[in-house]
């Protein structure tokens, strides 16, 4: 079954993107929806039948070579079915959305250009691609996965190839996923290195060792375990999106609308998040790594709320919340409760992937605006997407009653992150509570700005697009009904497993069983016994808790965080409602009373508003200190090296050298007789001097 | 005494004065044919001398063969050449570069 | 002379007989309305010879002592030049037919030729070698000049016999030399004699044997005669130059640098290694200026010769097997690609100006990719097979320590990739519309897809001929 979910979209790829000709272009795009229906289905019925036994699928031997051996197979664990979950069903119903709104465009000429079966082909490759990054079961599969999902990534974002921005986009996403993927690339190969393998069970066999262990890395010693870790994480943060390696998701967003919803908010940007979780047998040895993890989240997730704050593009301010979303998650898995990061990962895709889809639906009924101050008032003439645009913002900005475990998705999953933080104890996650808290309020605060500018208010802008819009077909408007109920209720429905009662959790993600499992449980007492481990030595140590690989995810017998997060103060549970709270009154106060409020401010503080609004300076920052020199040295190269050295040498043979022997040997070449016989003897008088001088005795 | 070296030097010089002749030479072809004449017969001159020296007579069957083969060379040469002169209408050296380059 | 003697020399007895007796059928019988029969049977006579010798078992015989010897080395060669040259003849039939030039001499001059270069392969004797190489010259010579109304090919025919007839002159001294120190004319007495050290005299006379025999394999500077005699001499008679002679001398070559010389490799390797490298940049430089397709292919095989002298320069078992490998490939592609040049016509008459091929692609697809294929091949792009070859000559000069000398083949290869690759470039992106015909013979679109796909599919362990060549190495190097 797994197998037909990973295939399935590979088929609809190539089906449609090469058979489009043969069987018309409306049958390629039900070819690839359909089937990627079908893999939703199957990973339904995976995902709620799956006992949280790790499960092996062979497919085929892939590559033999000296030690490395490597076979493509699946690797079934409670990770992958929640991501298998998660990607198949945003990709079918963005798939069903991507009918209506790619219907017509703008950018193409509809009657001589077949762009649409060429989208659905990178839609159901990009599927595909991710689905192989998720159930790969070695490292190499893994990037082979990793790499695709960039590739299907830059085709998608630099889909209207006629616009200058798409293709800059597209470049720039994908050479800032390169400083990442070299991260992971160089994680990989360290880790083959000290453990002789990639296959993820030999790796988590072998973390403890790595833990010991030291290994020469650039200019100095490193232990082993920080060096991988780190290494994997610089992947992981290209791939998410995170602080330093985020310049390129905001840009992503000229990309359509649907791919901005797949892949920039429900999938691929939480593949990072995903590496970190698969990898947690290791994580939990790199305790230095984790602090980084921690407070790279975090920062990310207040610094891409500030910047959400002012933006004006819907599509940005949504992506700056993605981006900004991602550190909650990152946060919760630097921690150590890895649970509640995939938590956070799978509520946040639906109601993520519905905002964008909610926020494409108010862009096609806009005719392609999408600046949110040439919006307001479009609550009665979309009401289906006022709606469900209104329960994504409910969600996101973690709406429910607290203390209780009711409330939207996003209330759920956000303060499981938050009350795990604050139970994290170091500095690192005393930092990120705070930062995640303000981060709540922001967050609050440009999901509601956001929702009034659109929807309540007058209408703004021009005259004649108001005039004109219209509700977005059904084909758009059921895939967001389908998300809404995601939003609502995936958070209440699968709480407990997540987060809620620690056993659910450890069962869930089949993390120990009997004896085993009652020893986790009882996490003081794992710890006292740890303590008697270190006393009477390692063996016992290893055999007292689940070993690193047993479940889907590893938390060490130390990490009681899980534990601790169900035990803080009442008030850090309720610190995010309240942040909602402020959030949202803040929102309602300028951009529904007092809509002159917000151009005042931004004159009172105008370096501060700047500031956010130009992202930090970080796009000027890179393009001065990394782009500039960068460009410089390649011109340089080109100029001097490869133009001037190079090509000037190998074309002064090339033009200069050679014609001149050939027309020398074509000018031996006499036709007489008599020079070829002296060119011959000439050369047996050469032979004979050479043999008499250098043979002869 | 005449020993071996005065035969050898005799048949180097024979060979020298052949292959000069081939390429020095830039009038008639039939010189030519003379010189690959005189060239075959100073390797007959050696390998004579050689079997005589040796007391064994493969030199001397060697002979045979090159004096058996150079007379069927002449013969295929002289042809050609005739062919040649039918079509060209010249046998001078110099007018054999048709072809060139 | 005993019965077994004559049994191990049975196969060129019988070509011989063939040979004479269609002479003299030819000449009191049917005269030139033999000719097209005559190049079918000699064609078949020519095919099962070289079952017949492909499928003789293992082992080693000599004969007439020991003048002549028959081992897998020999069996190799004469396979193969067998092959090709009833490859070539049948090839050659349409073209000479449309050029009147079917005389019944034609195949049979071929069939001695063959014999000749028979001899030469299996000779173990100055003498034997001597003979055998004197019977193919003279058979192509005549061959060379057989379009006797034509200026060109008669000059050909001229300058092949004269400067053929100084190579022979040059080997025949070295080979009185040879006889001279040596105290005998067989290789296996020269072999016991010349060991570790040799005098002066016997290395003067094997640089005259190692120029004569390079004169027969087209080696930088003995390569003069070439382009002009492939331009002058009819295109079919060019492919047949181009390709089995080239065999039988290599084959002799080593022969006489292993079986004879085997003991002094020291002081003949660097004679084939400096003929090797001046053949390789002398073919690639020059043929650049051609623009006639014949004299490059000359050019061409001057350079693939210098390839194959470089396997042979090694000095080792696996230098002789990559030259082995190189030629029957280098055999392969030159077929494929003279039927490619045969069937090259413009009206019916044929033409062999490389600029004729203008955007030859639009008017024969299926030609042209044929071409293509086989001249990347030649040019040794991967993953064609004409790679391979060049690849094991260089790793066979590598493991024997001369880097140098492949380094000096791939930049000469590199240099050579040009016109090749030209011929491509105007094939496919000329500035003007091909005036050939779009037809032609079935026989030669056959051999030449034939050629072309197995340069493609003979990946798969080069259709077997490894296994053959390793033996024939084996045997040869003692």
């Amino acid at each position: 079954m797994e197998s037909i979910i990973l295939f399935a979209p590979l088929i609809g790829a190539l089906l449609c993107g090469f058979g489009w000709r043969i069987m018309g272009e409306t049958a390629a795009q039900s070819v690839s929806t359909a089937l990627l229906f079908v893999a939703c289905v199957l990973s339904w019925i995976v995902f709620l039948g799956f006992d949280g036994e790790t499960r092996f699928t062979h497919i085929l031997p892939w590559i033999e070579s000296g030690s490395l051996a490597t076979d493509w197979s699946i690797r079934l664990d409670r990770l992958t079915a929640i991501m298998l979950v998660v990607i198949t069903t945003v990709s079918a119903l963005v798939h069903l959305y991507s009918f209506g709104y790619m219907a017509h465009d703008e950018n193409f000429d509809e009657a001589t250009e077949s762009y649409r079966p060429r989208f659905f082909a990178y839609l159901s490759f990009f599927t595909f691609a991710m689905l192989t990054l998720v159930t790969a079961d070695n490292l190499v599969q893994m990037f082979f996965g990793w790499e695709g999902v960039g590739l299907a990534s830059y085709l998608l974002i630099g889909f209207y190839f006629r616009k200058p921005s798409a293709n800059a986009a597209a470049i720039k996403a994908f050479i800032v996923n390169r400083v990442g993927d070299f991260g992971f690339a160089l994680g990989i190969f360290a880790l083959f290195f000290m453990v002789d393998s990639i296959s993820f069970t030999d790796i988590f066999a072998a973390a403890p060792d790595l833990a010991e262990r030291e290994v020469a890395f650039l200019w100095t010693t490193w232990p082993a375990i920080e060096l991988v870790c780190l290494l994997l994480f610089v992947g992981a943060m290209g791939k998410s999106a995170q602080f330093i390696l985020h310049t390129w998701l905001p840009d992503a967003m000229e990309g359509p609308t649907p791919v901005s919803a797949l892949i920039h908010a429900a999938t691929m940007v939480t593949a990072g998040v995903f590496l970190v979780c698969r990898m947690s047998p290791l994580m939990e040895f790199a305790d230095w790594t984790q602090s980084f993890i921690v407070y790279i989240g975090a920062i990310t997730a207040f610094f891409a709320a500030t910047v959400g704050l002012v933006q004006n593009d819907i599509k940005r301010v949504i992506a700056y919340s993605t981006c900004s979303q991602l550190g909650y998650m990152f946060v919760a898995a630097g921690v150590g409760v890895y649970s509640v990061a995939m938590f956070h990962l799978f509520t946040h895709a639906f109601f993520k992937g519905m905002l964008f889809l909610g926020a494409g639906s108010v862009i096609t009924g806009m005719h392609h605006e999408q600046d949110m101050r040439n919006y307001g008032g479009l609550r009665t003439r979309m009401p289906y997407t006022f709606w469900s645009m209104m329960i994504g913002t409910l969600a996101i900005t973690g709406v429910g009653i607290p203390l209780t475990g009711i409330g939207f998705a996003g209330f759920l999953s956000k303060d499981a992150v938050i009350e795990s933080t604050f139970a994290g104890g170091t500095d690192a996650a005393t930092f990120a509570f705070w930062a995640l808290v303000v981060a709540a309020a922001f967050t609050s605060f440009y999901s509601w700005r956001l929702l009034f500018m659109t929807f309540f208010g007058e209408p703004r802008g021009d005259r004649h697009a108001h005039e004109h819009v219209h509700e977005s077909p059904a084909s758009m408007v059921v895939p967001l009904a389908a998300l809404a109920v995601g939003a609502v209720f995936a958070g209440m429905v699968w709480y407990k497993p997540f987060f809620g009662s620690e056993q659910k959790v450890q069962e869930w993600f089949g993390i120990a069983s009997g004896e085993k499992h009652a020893q986790v449980l009882l996490i003081g007492a794992a710890r006292a016994a740890e303590e008697q481990n270190d006393a009477s030595g390692e063996d016992s140590g290893s055999g007292a808790a689940a070993l690193p690989g047993q479940g889907a995810i590893y938390m060490a017998p130390d990490n009681s965080v899980l534990h601790d997060a169900h035990y803080v103060p009442a008030w850090v549970k309720l610190s995010p409602f309240f942040a909602m709270l402020i959030g949202f009154a803040l929102a309602f106060l300028f951009y529904v009373r007092r809509t002159d409020l917000p151009a005042k401010l931004a004159a009172n503080q105008a370096p501060l508003y700047q500031f956010l609004l130009n992202k930090w300076y970080f796009d000027e920052l890179y393009e001065h200190a990394l782009v500039r020199p960068a460009k410089a040295i390649g011109r340089f190269l080109w100029q001097r090296g490869d133009l001037g050295a190079i090509d000037g040498f190998l074309n002064g043979v090339a033009m200069g050298v050679v014609p001149f022997f050939t027309r020398l040997a074509g000018r031996a070449q006499s036709g007489y007789i008599f020079t070829y016989a002296f060119w011959m003897v000439l050369g047996i008088l050469v032979f004979i001097t050479w043999m008499t001088i250098a043979g002869g005795q | 005494m005449i020993g071996l070296e005065h035969y050898l030097i005799v048949a180097a010089a024979l060979f020298v004065t052949g292959i000069f002749g081939i390429f020095l030479n830039r009038k008639n072809v039939i010189i030519l044919l003379m010189s690959i004449e005189l060239m075959l017969l100073s390797v007959n001159i050696n390998l004579v001398a050689f079997s005589a020296y040796q007391g064994n007579l493969t030199g001397q069957v060697f002979t045979l063969f090159v004096l058996t083969v150079a007379a069927a060379e002449a013969a295929i040469g002289l042809a050609i050449l005739v062919c040649f002169f039918r079509n060209r209408g010249t046998i001078d050296v110099e007018d054999v570069n048709v072809m060139k380059g | 002379m005993q019965t077994g003697d004559l049994s191990i020399i049975l196969p060129e007895i019988v070509l011989s007989v063939f040979a004479m007796a269609g002479l003299i059928a030819g000449a009191y019988g049917g005269r030139d309305r033999l000719g097209p029969a005559m190049i079918w049977t000699t064609s078949a006579l020519f095919a099962a010879l070289a079952a017949w010798i492909g499928l003789q078992g293992a082992g080693t015989a000599t004969a007439f002592g020991e003048m002549f010897t028959d081992d897998a080395f020999a069996r190799f060669a004469k396979v193969t030049i067998l092959l090709s040259a009833a490859a070539v003849l049948l090839m050659g039939k349409g073209y000479m037919a449309r050029c009147d030039l079917i005389r019944f001499e034609y195949p049979l001059l071929i069939a001695l030729a063959a014999v000749g270069m028979m001899v030469m392969v299996s000779a173990s004797d100055l003498m034997a070698l001597y003979m055998g190489l004197e019977l193919q010259s003279l058979s192509l010579y005549v061959i060379a000049a057989l379009r006797r109304d034509s200026v060109r090919s008669t000059e050909a025919g001229l300058k092949y016999f004269v400067l053929g007839a100084l190579s022979s002159g040059l080997l025949l001294f070295g080979a009185s030399l040879v006889y001279g120190f040596a105290g005998t004319t067989g290789f296996a007495g020269i072999f016991e004699a010349v060991q570790g050290r040799a005098p002066v005299g016997l290395l003067i006379g094997l640089s005259l044997v190692i120029a004569g025999l390079a004169f027969k394999i087209s080696a930088a500077p003995f390569h003069m005669w070439t382009p002009d005699v492939y331009e002058g001499a009819p295109t079919s008679v060019t492919a047949f130059f181009a390709t089995a002679p080239k065999i039988a001398a290599m084959a002799l070559l080593a022969r006489v640098v292993y079986g004879a010389f085997g003991g002094i490799v020291g002081d003949w390797q660097q004679i084939l290694a400096a003929l090797s490298v001046a053949s390789m940049f002398l073919g690639a430089v020059a043929a650049i200026g051609q623009r006639n397709i014949k004299r490059l292919m000359a050019y061409s095989s001057i350079a693939h010769m210098g390839f194959a002298l470089m396997g042979l320069a090694a000095g080792t078992v696996a230098g002789v097997e990559a030259m082995l490998i190189y030629l029957v490939i280098y055999v392969t592609m030159n077929v494929g690609a003279f039927a490619f040049i045969l069937s090259m016509e413009r009206d019916g008459a044929p033409v062999v100006e490389i600029s004729a091929l203008s955007l030859y692609s639009r008017r024969s697809p299926t030609r042209a990719l044929a071409m293509l294929v086989l001249l990347f091949s030649l040019a040794g792009v991967p993953p064609l097979v004409g790679f391979f070859a060049k690849y094991s000559v260089l790793l066979a000069a590598v493991e024997a320590g001369l880097v140098w000398l492949a380094v000096l083949g791939v930049i000469a290869s590199v240099i050579g990739a040009f016109y090749y690759i030209r011929i491509v470039y105007i094939m496919y992106f000329g500035d003007e519309e091909s005036e050939l015909d779009a037809g032609g013979s079935t026989v030669l679109a056959s051999f030449l897809v034939v050629s072309a796909a197995l340069m493609l599919f003979g990946l798969w362990n080069l259709a077997g001929i490894e296994g053959p060549a390793a033996a024939a190495a084996s045997t040869l190097v003692r």
